[in-house]
């Protein structure tokens, strides 16, 4: 396998590998926030601020993965 | 029965023209880049101060844009304000109130009056040149029309959560003094070995916080940004109609996820900034 090859198939299995565990979070995250409104639906306002807030936090793991793999690509 | 009979020929005749697509042979092949539409050439070529090149280019345009836009509604709404508001007065108010409930209000404990400017600024700037990056303007290669937008450039996020970093520890330390600031990084009760690692720790965790606040958006509009340009682009790639129906329509609820995205990335950058301000505002003993 050529190094060109090699970058192609690190960015392809970084951004999938990567992606793995966020997607997990994120289910786990949401399920569990639209678990606690359904139970208790008149603090849904500050529940949904802070599942905003954890979204944003796990979702970045997978942008660092996507990163990665353009530096892969483009740069390395 | 007339109606339904309508639709039915229509979903046929509909159904009979993606089938003579699908066989028509395609166009010429066209060479296709992504991330060409991200490389950022000076329009105005300006001379160089140092190493700090002060050339106009696609990114800075945008900012003067998103800063006029933003200028202009605030001036607009601020001479006119009508206790029945019209449309765009509720728009603005509606924003406002986004950002002094959920945003300041929600997260910081103290001091929200003076805070709120500049997290209010964060989320109009971030929310208003996130949107206006959804909107084809003549700066593309060759003054085509093209989608780009300032936060899809790192050193435009960067920038911004710089200010988010100064303004964390100049609120830390205004409140608190420097050492008392410091201290409160780690629980007093900790044992003083532990202590050093701690704050060594925390420091650390704080430079990061930077990276992930400006990588986050960043990332975030230009996945965005490329999806829809492939998107825009893979019928060029595929050479066949029947595939270029199905992606543009894909596109356009790309181009509606998008907008989604563009807002939420908003909300999340500001009420990051937010929080981070009051956790160095707020420290748990």
């Amino acid at each position: 396998m050529d190094a060109e090859s090699a970058k192609l198939l690190a960015a392809g299995i970084s951004m999938g590998v990567g992606s793995l565990g966020p997607a997990i979070g994120l289910g786990m995250l949401i399920s569990k926030a639209l678990e606690s409104i359904a139970r208790q639906p008149e603090v849904s306002g500050e529940i949904r601020t802070d599942m905003f807030i954890g979204i944003g936090v796990t979702e970045a793991v997978a942008l660092y993965a996507f990163v990665i793999a353009l530096i892969l690509i483009f740069v390395a | 029965m007339k109606r339904r009979l309508l639709i039915g020929l229509y979903l046929v005749a509909g159904l009979v023209a993606l089938a003579i697509l699908a066989f028509l042979p395609g166009g010429a092949r066209a060479q296709f880049d992504v991330l060409a539409e991200f490389e950022l050439h000076p329009i105005i070529k300006l001379p160089s101060i140092g190493p700090v090149d002060l050339s106009i280019n696609k990114a800075v345009i945008y900012l003067w844009i998103t800063t006029a836009v933003l200028a202009v509604c605030a001036f607009i709404i601020s001479r006119n304000i009508k206790p029945v508001p019209s449309r765009f007065q509720f728009v603005m108010e509606t924003l406002y109130e986004l950002a002094r409930r959920s945003i300041v209000g929600a997260v910081m404990k103290s001091d929200q009056a003076s805070w709120f400017p500049y997290i209010a600024g964060a989320f109009f700037f971030v929310l208003v040149s996130n949107l206006i990056g959804l909107v084809p303007l003549p700066f593309a290669e060759n003054h085509q029309f093209g989608f780009y937008a300032a936060t899809a450039n790192l050193y435009a996020t960067l920038a911004l959560a710089l200010c988010t970093f100064v303004f964390t520890h100049y609120a830390g330390i205004r409140k608190h003094g420097l050492v008392g600031y410091v201290n409160g990084w780690v629980p007093s009760s900790a044992p003083p070995v532990l202590r050093q690692l701690m704050l060594l720790i925390h420091a650390i965790s704080e430079v990061f916080r930077l990276v992930s606040l400006s990588v986050r958006l960043f990332a975030n509009m230009l996945a965005g940004h490329s999806i829809l340009a492939v998107f825009f682009a893979m019928a060029l790639i595929f050479q066949n109609y029947l595939a270029a129906v199905v992606l543009q329509a894909g596109s356009i609820i790309i181009y509606l996820f998008e907008i989604f995205i563009a807002c939420i990335q908003a909300f999340i950058f500001a009420i990051l900034s937010a929080v981070y301000i009051g956790g160095a505002l707020d420290q748990e003993e």
